[in-house]
């Protein structure tokens, strides 16, 4: 997977805010590209968008908690720093629940506000290869018959091959040459391993 | 005469009587009852001899016959039927039976006999009977109403009391007591109230209505209660003779009125803080844009001269931004201030007094009562140039300021003043507010005109900037006197006509 150069996405209805930050952030070297609100942003998002947003919580239209949890469900990966007129606690507690970054308040300083750039760049980092980790993952699942994801689903829920072979109604030696073509498959090299594949992928959910 | 007819003597006429009759001793005890005196009473002859008359009377009788009885043996002369003569007798039954009776005393050998006659008298103990039990459902419906019931004579300057109102008045024993006595445990700042109310009843042109509310000091224990007190004045020749009427004890309601009024306020109060909170907050949010961006251009200046890594068109675009937000902000200030100032200010011709009432009655009808004025109101005074809406408001908030203020005050006294002050060579009216609470410390006292600053504990802190604002803009000044005592005194100058 290619790593982008990491980005700080701003995202506040106030031109000035909007500027005065691109220009701080950017005489510290790092790209920045601004949006006057989250419905813009939105539009413009693009899959490889890397490093992490900025956003001001009081906007018109879609607010701030209301874009976070639009990107959740979109499942796009950026970490939120988000940026308020007063520190409002019960609505802090809220968004950093729901996994921002941090909360600053206005005016910001910019020690703080670059601390928490790169501390959002690190955490996109991480969640870029967790992601890529599940996605292999998955992909390995893929190759599995159908017979066979149905074998494993049990096999990792501590069944013996005889029990799984009564459940499915097939014989304990064809479990056998199942379970060796999953593991095959997998790349996994005991049950233990297996048990975790599994869990990552949420093949058992 | 009888014994001249053959065969006739007393014995026979005695008997054949129309009229019921008993013959007794002068001890009371009968010799001889007649057969109507037997029928009408339902006893025969043999039970009734030998018995006291008094066993004939009906028992909460038998007192007053018993002072008759003496009084008729002191001085035993004839009382005829129509002399209004009666008694209350029991038949055999135990049946009440009115009697008209006639006396006559007879003399034979130096012993006294009476001859009683008498004659039912049903139909008036029926009528009788029947004002006792109106009587007795008035007294029980008072009772169950809590009523009392007073009749105040002017002439004598006594007033009669029932056993409610002694009750009210912590004085269980007299019937009557003098009219001083009994004003004497009314509360002393009601009482001025109290007889402006019975002059105004005494107006031989008014209709004579009496109705009042006040405060009435048991004197044995201190205790407070409100009477409701309603009446009528009644004229002889047209002069007013005397005033009856009922009283009632309303603290319990005065009590949940009040709380009902504090909550009421709670909740007003709440709704004011709300909207000053949201107010404020906009505000801020105006404010602080500017703010922040003026904050991140400034640091991005600095940082470029800390570090020598200038590039000219971005220092360039970073002081062009703080001066433009600098006026940004300035800008919404104006705005906000234009928005608060908006509309020219109409005044008129006020009388002054009349502006006074009307406060008077806002406050009142806010459930702000509880407490008495005192008008000191020049007479006379000329008329001022003002926004009577604004001057209203102003004083309806300095006069709710000092009832808050004298919640914890027994007996609440606030007074208005007017007069005329010479500020800076111009003839100014004042108008003057003091209360009796517990007034203003020394903090409050610096602090009393900041926005926001307040000693109430659920106020907002903007009544009196607003008012100030408000007395300026009409020309005038609003401040505080220091050096009152006890309680807080505002005062105000409107300008005169010109």
């Amino acid at each position: 997977m290619i790593m982008y150069e990491p980005t700080v996405f701003i995202v506040d209805d106030d031109a000035a805010v909007r500027d005065s930050l691109t220009l701080m952030i950017e005489q510290a070297g790092i790209r920045v590209q601004s949006f006057e609100n989250a419905k813009a942003f939105l539009s413009a998002y693009q899959p490889n968008f890397f490093g992490c947003v900025i956003i001001d919580v009081q906007m018109p239209g879609m607010d701030g908690l209301q874009l976070q949890d639009e990107l959740s469900w979109r499942k796009i990966l950026l970490p939120i720093i988000f940026l308020t007129g007063h520190g409002d606690i019960p609505m802090s507690v809220k968004a950093i629940k729901n996994g921002a970054i941090d909360f600053l308040t206005k005016p910001v300083i910019r020690e703080k506000l670059l601390i928490c750039v790169r501390a959002a760049f690190a955490e996109a980092k991480k969640r870029i290869s967790d992601f890529t980790q599940n996605q292999e993952i998955a992909t390995c699942l893929t190759k599995l018959t159908r017979r066979e994801r149905e074998v494993m689903l049990l096999a990792v829920q501590g069944r013996s091959n005889k029990e799984i072979g009564s459940s499915l109604g097939i014989s304990f030696r064809t479990v056998e040459i199942h379970k060796s073509k999953i593991m095959q498959k997998t790349g996994a090299s005991n049950l233990l391993d297996l048990a975790r594949i599994a869990r990552e992928s949420e093949l058992g959910e | 005469m009888i014994a001249s007819v053959k065969g006739l003597n007393f014995s026979t006429v005695f008997d054949a009587a129309a009229d019921a009759m008993l013959l007794t001793e002068h001890t009371g005890h009968i010799i001889s009852a007649n057969p109507i005196a037997q029928r009408l009473l339902g006893y025969t002859e043999a039970e009734l001899k030998g018995l006291a008359i008094e066993m004939l009377i009906s028992p909460r009788y038998r007192k007053q016959y018993r002072y008759y009885q003496k009084l008729f043996l002191s001085k035993p002369v004839k009382r005829p039927m129509s002399a209004g003569n009666e008694l209350v007798a029991l038949n055999r039954e135990g049946k009440e039976l009115l009697l008209d009776i006639s006396l006559t005393p007879m003399e034979v050998r130096q012993k006294l006999y009476t001859l009683i006659i008498f004659n039912v008298a049903n139909r008036r103990l029926d009528t009788e009977e029947a004002l006792r039990a109106s009587e007795e459902r008035l007294r029980l419906a008072k009772q169950a109403a809590g009523l009392g019931i007073f009749d105040y004579d002017f002439k004598h300057n006594i007033v009669y009391w029932d056993k409610q109102m002694r009750k009210f008045w912590g004085r269980y024993s007299e019937k009557t007591v003098s009219y001083e006595e009994f004003v004497a445990a009314i509360h002393p700042d009601d009482r001025e109230a109290r007889q402006a109310a019975i002059e105004k009843a005494m107006d031989p042109a008014s209709n004579g209505e009496f109705k009042l509310q006040y405060r009435v000091i048991n004197p044995v224990n201190g205790a407070e209660r409100w009477i409701s007190a309603r009446g009528r004045v009644y004229f002889e020749a047209g002069n007013p003779h005397r005033l009856i009427g009922v009283t009632r004890d309303i603290t319990e309601q005065r009590n949940i009125q009040k709380k009902l009024q504090l909550q009421r306020d709670e909740t007003e109060n709440i709704l004011k803080q709300q909207v000053a909170a949201r107010t404020a907050s906009a505000i801020a949010h105006e404010l602080n844009q500017p703010l922040a961006a003026i904050s991140a251009y400034s640091e991005v200046v600095l940082h470029a001269l800390n570090t020598n890594s200038f590039s000219a068109g971005n220092l360039r675009r970073a002081l062009q931004g703080c001066v433009e937000q600098a006026q940004r902000a300035g800008r919404s200030l104006h705005e906000l201030l234009a928005f608060l100032q908006k509309g020219e200010l109409v005044t008129e011709h006020s009388n002054l007094a009349e502006v006074i009432q009307e406060a008077l009655n806002v406050v009142y009808d806010d459930g702000y009562g509880g407490f008495h004025p005192v008008l000191h109101l020049q007479e006379n005074l000329p008329a001022v140039q003002c926004n009577r809406t604004q001057v209203r408001k102003v004083l309806v908030n300095l006069l709710r300021n000092a009832v808050e203020a004298m919640r914890t005050v027994d007996s609440p006294i606030l007074s208005i003043t007017t007069q005329v002050q010479t500020v800076n060579e111009k003839e100014m009216a004042v108008v003057i507010v003091q209360d009796n609470g517990p007034g203003l410390d020394q903090i409050a006292v610096k602090r009393i005109f900041e926005p926001f600053f307040t000693t109430k504990p659920s106020g907002i802190g903007m009544g009196l900037v607003i008012s100030r604002a408000l007395i300026e803009a009409n020309g005038g000044q609003l401040w505080v006197d220091f050096d009152a005592k006890p309680g807080a005194k505002f005062l105000f100058t409107l300008p005169f006509v010109t």
